[in-house]
Parts: C-alpha cells; sequence; structure tokens
C-alpha cells in the first residue's frame, strides 16, 4: 500500500469541513476525488500533502507515518501535488519554476537545468523554456504546475482541479499528459469537477458530501449511486432523474 | 558580453572616482555611497531575494559597530578585531530574533523587526558598560595602521570598495545556488515552494543569518570611519530605514539594485545637509517619505528593473496554446 489515510478529522471551530474520512491508495491507482462544492474533497486533498494539520486521523505513506510531517519532507518522499489556482513563481522564467521542483533532488544548478528541460520536453512546454512564468495563460500555467511537480520525481502526484478553467480541447490534451504520467509509474489522486475526466481516467472513486465520506467504488458504480445523484442535484431531481444516465445529470457530456 | 562590458565601465569607475574627484568632501560622499551599498546589498539578501522586508536591520548594524569600538575601548585591542565578534553575534542574534518572526507574514514581520531593533537600543541606552547614550569611541591617534583611523577619506573608500565587491560576489553566488533559486520560490509563493520540497522557514533563517553578518561587516566599517558610535547612529532606526529605501529605490531582489539606490541617495542626503546645514537633515527625511510614496506607487521592481524591462519586453509568448 502506498499511501493511506486513517479516519481523517479536520475541524474548523465546530464544523468539521472533513469527517472521519478513510482511503487507500496502490500503487499504479489513479484515485478520483468528487464531491460538490464546499464537500471537502480539497480539505481532505490538503490534509494528504500536508498544507492541513488534521485534527485527528492519521496519513501513512509507503507505511511510514507521516502525519505530522511539513510539506517539503512530504515531498521529499516522493509526495507532489499541483494547485486549484497555480501557484506559478512570477518572477521567474517557466525554466526556473521547473528547476525549483528539479532542486529536490540535485543541488547543482546545470543538473537541476538539464532535468527542468527534460520535463518540459516531455510536457510540451520546452519552446517556452525562458519566457516568463507571468506572461503563460491559464492553461500554460496548470501544465507548468505538473511539470514542476513531475521534476520533483514523485511517487505519487496529487492534482487539485488541473483541468478546471480549460476548454475541451485543452481537457483532453491535458487528459493525454495525466495517461501519460501514469504509464510512467507514478500513482495520481485527482480532485475533479469536470466528470469526463474522472469517467476516463479514475480506476476508483471516493464521493464526498459534507466532510463525509458517502460512496466508493468504479466511476459507473459510483455515478449510478442514488446517494451520489441525490448529493448533486437533490432528493426530488434525483427521482426525476431516473431514466437518464447519472453522467448527462452531472455535467458531463456522456461518453 | 554586454554584461562583461558594463561590469568594466562600472569597476574602472568606481577605481578612479576618487583619483578623478579628490576633493576631500567628493573622496568622503564616495566612501560613504559605497558603505551604504554594502548595507543595503546585505539588507538586499534578505529583503529582496527572499522578500522578508525587515527594518530591524540596525540592529546587526549596530551589533558591528559596537563590536569594532568595543573591541577597541574595552579591550585595547584594534576595531578590526572586533569584526568577526560582531558577526558571530549578529548571527546568534539573527537565530534567535529570526525563529520566531520569520513565520510571520508581510508587514507583521516588518513590526516585529521594528520593536526588535528600538528594544535593542533602549537597551544599549541604558546599559554603562556599553557607554549608555554617550557611546563607544575608537583611538583619536591611530597607534598603528590597524586602528583603521586615517584623516583622509581615501583608505576607507578603496577599503569599502573591496568589501562590497566581497559582499556582491557573495550574493551572486548564492542566487546562483539552490539557495537563492529557493528564496526566490519563497518570495512569489512559499506554499508552493514548500510543496515542492524547498524547506521555506530554514532557507528564510539562513538568508537572514548571512544578511545578518554583512550589515554587521557594514555597521563596524562605519564605526571605524566615523571614530565613534552611539545608540543614535548605530542603532537608530533611521539607519535601517535608510538602507531599505536605498534597496528598494535602486531594485530589491537585483545584484546591483542597491548599489545603484546608495550612488543616488547618498549624494543627495550629504548635499542637502551640506547646502542647508543642520536643518537638512529633516528635509533628508521628507525625501525619503516621497521616494516610499513612489516606488509603492509606480515602480516596486526599483530603477533598476525599470531598465532591464525595456531591453526584456515580456509580451504574450502563445503560451495560453501549450497545452
Amino acid at each position: 500500500m502506498l499511501l493511506e489515510a486513517r479516519g481523517i478529522t479536520k475541524a474548523f471551530g465546530s464544523f468539521k469541513a472533513v469527517d472521519d474520512a478513510s482511503v487507500t491508495l496502490e500503487q499504479g491507482d489513479i484515485l478520483g476525488l468528487i464531491g460538490p462544492n464546499g464537500a471537502g474533497k480539497s480539505t481532505f486533498f490538503n490534509c494528504l500533502t500536508g498544507d492541513l494539520k488534521t485534527t485527528s486521523g492519521s496519513v501513512l505513506f509507503g507505511g511510514r507515518n507521516i502525519t505530522e510531517l511539513t510539506p517539503e519532507l512530504r515531498a521529499g518522499l516522493g509526495l507532489a501535488r499541483t494547485f486549484q489556482v497555480p501557484q506559478t513563481f512570477e518572477g521567474m522564467t517557466v525554466l526556473e519554476n521547473v528547476m525549483i521542483g528539479a532542486f529536490l533532488r540535485t543541488s547543482h544548478r546545470k543538473e537541476a537545468e538539464t532535468k527542468a528541460r527534460a520535463v518540459l520536453e516531455r510536457v510540451g512546454m520546452i519552446r517556452l523554456a525562458d519566457a516568463p512564468a507571468r506572461s503563460l495563460g491559464t492553461p500554460g500555467r496548470k501544465r507548468l504546475e505538473i511539470a514542476r511537480a513531475l521534476a520533483t520525481e514523485p511517487k505519487v502526484l496529487l492534482l487539485d482541479e488541473a483541468m478546471a478553467g480549460l476548454n475541451a480541447h485543452e481537457v483532453k490534451l491535458a487528459i493525454d499528459l495525466v495517461r501519460d504520467i501514469h504509464r510512467s509509474g507514478i500513482t495520481l489522486v485527482i480532485v475533479e469537477h469536470i466528470m469526463e475526466v474522472i469517467m476516463s481516467l479514475a480506476s476508483r472513486v471516493m464521493v464526498f458530501h459534507q466532510g463525509k465520506e458517502i460512496a466508493r467504488g468504479s466511476p459507473r458504480e459510483v455515478t449510478s449511486n442514488p446517494a451520489v445523484i441525490e448529493a448533486y442535484l437533490g432528493k426530488r431531481a434525483a427521482k426525476a432523474a431516473a431514466g437518464h444516465t447519472p453522467v448527462e445529470l452531472m455535467g458531463g457530456p456522456g461518453l | 558580453m554586454r554584461r562583461l562590458i558594463w561590469l568594466s565601465v562600472v569597476a574602472a569607475a568606481a577605481i578612479a572616482y576618487p583619483l578623478l574627484l579628490s576633493s576631500p568632501f567628493q573622496q568622503r560622499l564616495g566612501a560613504l555611497v559605497l558603505l551604504y551599498a554594502i548595507a543595503a546589498s546585505a539588507w538586499n539578501i534578505v529583503g529582496g531575494y527572499a522578500g522578508q522586508v525587515s527594518v530591524g536591520h540596525v540592529v546587526f548594524f549596530g551589533c558591528g559597530a559596537y563590536a569594532a569600538m568595543g573591541s577597541y575601548a574595552k579591550f585595547g585591542l584594534s576595531p578590526l578585531l572586533g569584526i568577526p565578534g560582531g558577526i558571530v553575534i549578529a548571527v546568534g542574534l539573527a537565530a534567535i530574533i529570526g525563529v520566531p518572526t520569520l513565520r510571520l507574514s508581510g508587514h507583521y514581520f516588518s513590526m516585529a523587526t521594528i520593536a526588535v531593533a528600538e528594544t535593542m537600543r533602549l537597551i544599549v541606552t541604558n546599559t554603562d558598560w556599553l557607554g549608555a547614550a554617550v557611546g563607544l569611541s575608537g583611538p583619536t591617534v591611530p597607534r598603528n595602521i590597524f586602528d583603521l583611523s586615517f584623516l583622509s577619506s581615501l583608505p576607507y573608500y578603496y577599503l569599502f570598495l573591496a568589501v562590497l565587491v566581497i559582499t556582491l560576489l557573495i550574493t551572486w553566488w548564492m542566487t546562483n545556488s539552490r539557495m537563492g533559486f529557493y528564496l526566490r520560490a519563497i518570495k512569489d509563493s512559499e506554499r508552493a515552494a514548500r510543496s515542492l520540497g524547498a524547506p521555506a522557514s530554514r532557507t528564510k533563517l539562513y538568508a537572514y543569518m548571512l544578511s545578518a553578518a554583512l550589515t554587521s561587516v557594514a555597521g563596524a566599517l562605519y564605526a571605524m570611519m566615523f571614530g565613534f558610535v552611539d545608540p543614535e547612529s548605530g542603532l537608530g532606526i533611521l539607519i535601517s530605514v535608510k538602507i531599505l529605501i536605498m534597496a528598494a529605490l535602486g531594485g530589491a531582489g537585483l545584484l546591483f539594485g542597491p548599489l545603484v539606490g546608495a550612488a543616488i541617495l547618498v549624494p543627495l542626503e550629504e548635499i542637502s545637509n551640506s547646502w542647508l546645514g543642520g536643518k537638512g537633515a529633516g528635509l533628508t527625511f521628507v525625501l525619503y517619505g516621497a521616494i516610499i510614496v513612489l516606488i509603492a506607487r509606480f515602480q516596486p521592481g526599483g530603477l533598476l528593473s525599470l531598465l532591464m524591462r525595456r531591453r526584456k519586453p515580456t509580451t504574450e509568448t502563445g503560451a495560453s496554446h501549450a497545452p
């Protein structure tokens, strides 16, 4: 087992954003985290990466308890992430942004640069290497986030809405990139609103609603689960929706 | 190549300046520009590259100044021998101050550093062993060359020039190392930097300690040139402000930014002081206030970045079609 969360609870004051959520991740998984806005999936995600301290519960990585480790130490162990709102290093070039990731495994500038160029080549951004990162648009920034994370040589890559704000064509390209990353042996956790992405990528899905896990299973199982449809659309709509495919109802165009 | 030519021109001008413009006033002015350039460059490491705007840097300046004068006044040694002591004290103090305050973000960090600096000034003002409000004096008549007590500003000029070159070399080396890259990343987004494995707290602390060490050297040199230090000249908050404004005006986070800032502001201050006498001092600070407003409003990157931006246009590079 690569990554495991046991009974994670994250409370802000008396409000439990995540309530007793558990998950296990095997090598080669693509785990999708879905749920309506405010369901707690991002909070859960941030507990896995160490950006948020858990109120209770524990996170294990390769059997080791990492609950108390800082984000940078988790990165060192092989846990990389991207941000929902891209956290681009604005004052740097595209190449330098990726070098920050590469510096995790080497302290030599030349080596970091060589590695960063290889990653940029891989994600198809090499011709932008010397462009100032602030000149990138949203799709470029989202892709740069992934490139930076890849440069840290992760075992697990957590993508926080890496496709949000992309158009249909860009989403297809991004899906291809994620597949390519997965093929290279990296295990993935993806938080995503776009159902099409989850349906075509995830091997397993975990659905959050009001801080609690309400369903888990294959994408198909989960999207036909009445509790899931109800969480997204409400009780009456769920009844009325009987007969439609769940994917259509949840905003995806179907496959 | 172009950079190399520029460097040679600046270096040649710096070496030739006190020989070409050789009046005592001009030589003193040159020495002061270099001295403040050292202090502002030292500040730049943590304030510019790391984006941690310390307004209490005078504490480290004071460490150096008091260590140099104390070395003579208390132990009868050359003020030069106080420099290593000043560095040790400054670095230790930086560690003590930095651990709790570097967690604070933005203005809160700045305010905490002001509080520490003012506390230190009050403590020293009330410590008899450190000369209290009167301060400590250096050798009035030099016993030998190691007392670094010269009538002419010329020896100071070249000494400061050498120290400035060393300071800039250290800064340059740092910016090309992993630490420099991490600092710039932390400045833009600490959260993202940490997610990529950059140990943010430790990196900032190291930068703070390095900056403190170099600032203390500047303080020691200052005290040697003036031959004394008191709480106002060694620990006054206005010195912090001056250093900060010079770096910001020239270009914080740029290697030569602080030098440019010092080369503009020090002459302005000295000339206005000599024209207006003691009354000019107030005017200088009105000027500083105006500069803060102008920098904040128009050019957060400083004058040098204005020049560099003109050379490197930043346009949309078609990146939006990237994925």
